[in-house]
């Protein structure tokens, strides 16, 4: 069956494909130029710099300093190249092709320029200081980055990354010449929630992993594609793996996603993978204590415990739950629901990532994107950098790294927006594409569903008078949590005030560890079920606990904000005798006599095509674009705004670094936090 | 014993073996008891075949055709379970790849002991093979009874690049310092 | 399954040892009689606890076994593989324990269903 879904994804992928690039290459210059790199003509648009027609060409320029994703800086001059007619050499990453220019990537004068790189060929190979023996002193830039300074090479691309990506100018350099030093001036951390790329940056390795140093080599190494689960972007990641133990996480390129960077949370948070696990299925005993035994008794005792309740079971999924577990559950606990609970359009991230950078105007609504999600957060920093973006926040006055108009954190602003009283109006109806991104702790506010009513008009309003058309999509959900769409699109309702009011007789927690429910909101008869990958708050609460799998060890469909279906691969296997989640849902079944008809995970992937087909179509975003019936829904809505001020829950980069179970029970990321907690001691630091 | 096995297959299998001089089965063998002695060959196989063999010869130097699907899972002696139990992603591994590439799902491994190695119990862990395009790629999954999925290369789009932006006076990409 | 078949398409390949679908028929059919007509002196010669129709009954399981595969060549490739473990057999190139390894007889039957896979710890 999934040689259908593989077709199916073939066809996709190039659909996809085609509208990329089609979107990609309407600005550019029609007319292009013939220029001849080592005597091979290759046709490139004007302003191509010659290191790129080089590479189109086929011929790659040595080069430390240039990197594609960061402005040019020219300062490593190993790119140098002889270009015929030119009395000296140009540096090919700055210098723009001319018509016929004929460039020489191998000629003697090329490899003499090369050889000016100091690190090439420079003191005697005997070591007998007769020079001046360089060496810089390591400088301590945080729990997360290692630096060994003597192996700098200032190419400043964790400068360029730094002030152009991250947008935090932390890092700097002091001194010319062989004085020259990389640094952040006066002690400091590198207070930026994406540190961790500057080390893929480095091209020789003075900036390195401090918790993966002297661990492995690469060689030893094993590595799986996956995918990150740590925010709702989904950034592809590469898990590195030695026996059964996850050494480190990189990422990978996806250009509609994470491009090549990846959020230190992401990053970082693995060493949480092998600590506070659930690693046998446990069950309380009569003095309240719970007690590891074997799985044929766990799913015993849960499935007594949900024959006797006869339909009185609740189930709440946590933020790394999968799509797999979650349709499981669905069909074992509320084997009649319906599917889908909402438009598909009113909860995703319409404009997509790579949408950002065509929009001229960002409303961020009760939503912090530098640590909700940061790399969509990149995404907007890059279109203000580059495309002129103007941001503006309704909400809690928080450092995004570009500028960004603070409207205020009054609710009303809303109402004022959509009648066209407040003065931030006029510049959002005059917006060609603007964009709505509403924040998901703004819709669990009690008067949430009003706001969210008055927002959906907004954008529909905005929609129906902006430049980009029907096309285009103004309004904007950013998810925090990984799990939240395919839960969305399986038919799971946001919320959890109706398990409040009516207290069920079970509840299933699969891996719901954020205290939504705690023991005291249940009576003393309810039954606790929890099944999940670590000992956290979910754990704590449980009468019986089943063992599941983190996201590195299953195979598993995460759908991201963008409503793009994407699959973790297992690396590893699950812990002692902790098994994949859906497995677990799928054996329980069978103890309850109400068997769920899939063994494989083929078979549960056809039930989820079943339910929502976009959720197998791997690496494609379905388009959503039911905004009209959206706003017809809306304007039914009524009811009273409170008079709160709109808040985000993370506002500060300590916020930022715990938000799962698995972070919590990391000991980098609890470093991270005490180290940024102590810089804000920090007397340099205003 | 083996004048026991004198049956017409045995004969017929060795027969064909040898004159196709292909080693398709080691009853092809011959015993020779003086290997000093220069065997000598028939000068015209031909004069000595029947005329059927003659036809049967010409016939299985060239090609067959069928129409049945290729499925070499009974000879490839993969063990059943690591046939009908795996999962093939086929994609370019990196960047700048020109192979596409098979990557298995990964099985258990655990750490010995004693000395610390890595172990593991599937015999296709460290399978790598490269194929120079995606059908080919398919195609070894399907005989080998693989389930596999294709992920297609990622598109790169153009980048402009410009050391004059870094200058400019009305634009954000303006670089202060370094 | 189905899909499977609907990917082959008739093309040209290099034979094996047939060239139809007949003729590989009847290496297969000679082979099990070799088999077959040699069964009673293996029994003797190995000193098999176990008797001639016991052993033709696994002669016939085995050949069973393969009785989906249309593939001319991998007929004629099981048929070779067939042959070569005969002629080990004959020669007495194998020991006993290798002839009552097809029994499985000492082999821990693993779990089939869902259920008994989750809880032996192999799902």
């Amino acid at each position: 069956m999934l040689r259908i879904g593989a077709s199916r994804l073939l066809q996709h992928g190039g659909r996809h494909a085609a509208v990329v690039s089609a979107a990609r290459t309407q600005s550019s210059a029609p007319d292009k130029i013939e220029v001849f790199i080592d005597d091979m003509p290759v046709m490139v648009p004007p302003g191509t710099t010659v290191l790129q027609a080089a590479a189109q060409a086929g011929v790659e320029i040595p080069r430390f300093c240039y990197h594609e994703r960061l402005s040019v800086a020219g300062n490593c001059r190993m790119c140098l190249v002889e270009v015929e007619k030119s009395v000296k050499p140009v540096a090919a990453c700055a210098m723009p092709v001319m018509k016929g220019w004929r460039i020489k990537t191998d000629s003697e004068m090329t490899r003499k320029a090369r050889e000016g790189d100091q690190s090439m060929a420079f003191g005697s190979d005997r070591s007998r200081f007769l020079e001046n023996k360089r060496a810089v002193e390591d400088k301590n830039i945080g729990p997360l980055v290692k630096t060994i300074m003597t192996r700098c090479i200032h190419c400043t691309r964790c400068v360029r990354f730094a002030t152009e990506i991250a947008g935090v100018e932390d890092l700097g350099t002091t001194g010319r010449g062989t004085n020259m030093e990389i640094g952040t001036y006066v002690e400091k951390m590198l207070l930026s929630e994406l540190s961790g790329n500057v080390i893929d940056l480095c091209p020789v390795g003075a900036l390195t992993s401090k918790p993966y140093a002297f661990t492995a080599r690469p060689w030893e190494i094993r590595r799986t594609d996956s995918v990150d689960v740590m925010d709702a972007v989904g950034s592809n990641i590469v898990v590195n793996h030695r026996t059964g133990e996850v050494l480190r996480i990189l990422p990978q390129v996806n250009e509609d996603i994470n491009e090549e960077w990846l959020s230190d949370k992401s990053r970082f948070a693995y060493d949480g993978l092998k600590r506070q696990r659930l690693v046998y299925p446990m069950v309380k005993d009569s003095d309240g204590e719970l007690r590891p035994c074997e799985w044929e008794d766990a799913l015993i005792v849960a499935a007594k415990a949900l024959k006797a309740a006869d339909g009185s079971v609740a189930a709440i999924a946590g933020g790394l739950a999968d799509a797999e577990a979650l349709v499981a559950l669905k069909d074992l606990v509320f084997p009649d629901a319906g599917t889908g609970t909402d438009l598909r359009s009113s909860y995703l991230l319409n404009t997509k990532i790579v949408g950002v950078e065509e929009a001229d105007m960002i409303v961020f609504v009760g939503a912090n994107p530098r640590f909700e999600a940061p790399l969509f957060n990149t995404r907007v920093r890059k279109a203000w950098t580059y495309n002129e973006l103007h941001a503006a926040m309704i909400g809690p006055d928080v450092n995004l790294t570009y500028d960004c108009e603070h409207l205020g954190d009054d609710a009303s602003i809303i109402g004022k927006l959509l009648d066209g009283s407040h003065p931030f109006s006029q510049r959002l109806t005059a917006a060609k594409r603007p964009m709505i991104v509403v924040g998901t702790s703004l819709l669990a506010r009690p008067d949430g569903d009003v706001l969210y009513a008055q927002l959906l008009q907004l954008s529909q309003k905005l929609r129906s008078s902006c430049e980009g058309g029907s096309e285009w999509r103004v309004f904007n959900i950013l998810h925090r949590v990984a799990s939240q769409v395919a839960a969305l699109d399986l038919g799971y309702t946001p919320g959890v005030a109706d398990i409040r009011n009516n207290p069920p007789k079970v509840l299933y927690l699969m891996g719901a560890d954020e205290g939504a429910i705690t023991r005291e909101d249940l009576p003393k008869d309810t039954l606790v079920i929890y099944q999940g990958h670590h000992g956290d708050q979910g754990a704590e609460m449980a009468d019986v606990v089943l063992p599941g799998a983190a996201y590195t060890e299953k195979t598993a469909t995460y759908v991201n904000m963008e409503g793009r279906a994407q699959q973790t691969q297992a690396a590893l296997v699950p812990p002692g005798m902790a098994r994949e989640d859906w497995k677990i849902i799928r054996a329980l079944s069978e103890i309850v006599d109400t068997r769920l008809p899939y063994d494989k995970l083929n078979d549960i992937r056809n039930r989820l095509a079943e339910v929502s087909p976009n959720l197998t179509r791997y690496g494609d975003v379905e388009e959503a674009n039911y905004f009209a019936q959206a706003t017809a829904l809306a304007e039914m809505v009524s009811g009273k705004k409170g008079a709160a001020p709109i808040d985000v829950p993370q506002k500060k980069l300590e916020d930022f670094y715990m938000t799962n179970s698995i972070t919590r029970a990391s000991p980098t990321m609890a470093k991270c936090i005490a180290a940024v907690k102590k810089e804000a001691a920090n007397k340099y630091i205003e | 014993m083996a004048l026991r096995l004198s049956t017409s297959l045995l004969s017929q299998l060795s027969r064909v073996g040898r004159l196709q001089g292909r080693a398709v089965s080691t009853s092809a063998v011959r015993y020779v008891d003086d290997l000093t002695v220069k065997q000598v060959e028939p000068k015209d196989t031909k004069s000595i075949l029947a005329s059927e063999e003659v036809q049967h010869q010409k016939a299985i130097s060239g090609y067959i055709t069928i129409d049945t699907p290729v499925d070499i899972t009974p000879i490839s002696g993969v063990p059943e379970e690591h046939i009908k139990t795996r999962r093939v992603v086929i994609k370019l591994p990196s960047k700048n790849a020109m192979q596409w590439r098979l990557f298995f799902d990964e099985r258990e491994r655990w750490e010995n002991p004693l000395m610390g190695w890595s172990s593991t119990a599937d015999p296709l862990s460290n399978i790598q093979v490269d194929f120079s395009s995606q059908e080919d790629a398919i195609a070894f999954c399907d005989k080998n009874g693989w389930e596999w999925t294709v992920v297609d290369p990622p598109v790169k789009p153009p980048r402009v690049k410009n050391y004059g932006a870094n200058f400019s006076w009305n634009k954000r990409t303006r670089r202060s310092t370094k | 399954m189905a899909s499977r078949l609907a990917r082959s398409t008739v093309r040209q390949v290099k034979p094996l040892l047939s060239i139809d679908q007949g003729e590989a028929r009847k290496r297969v059919l000679n082979l099990y009689k070799a088999w077959y007509r040699q069964i009673p002196y293996i029994v003797v010669d190995y000193d098999l606890p176990k008797s001639k129709e016991q052993c033709r009954q696994k002669l016939r399981e085995e050949f069973e076994k393969h009785r989906h595969v249309q593939d001319i060549r991998t007929v004629d490739m099981l048929v070779i593989k067939g042959q070569m473990e005969l002629k080990e057999t004959v020669e007495i190139w194998k020991q006993k324990h290798g002839l009552m390894a097809y029994w499985r007889d000492s082999v821990e039957p693993r779990p089939k269903d869902f259920l008994s896979k989750f809880l032996d710890g192999h799902e």
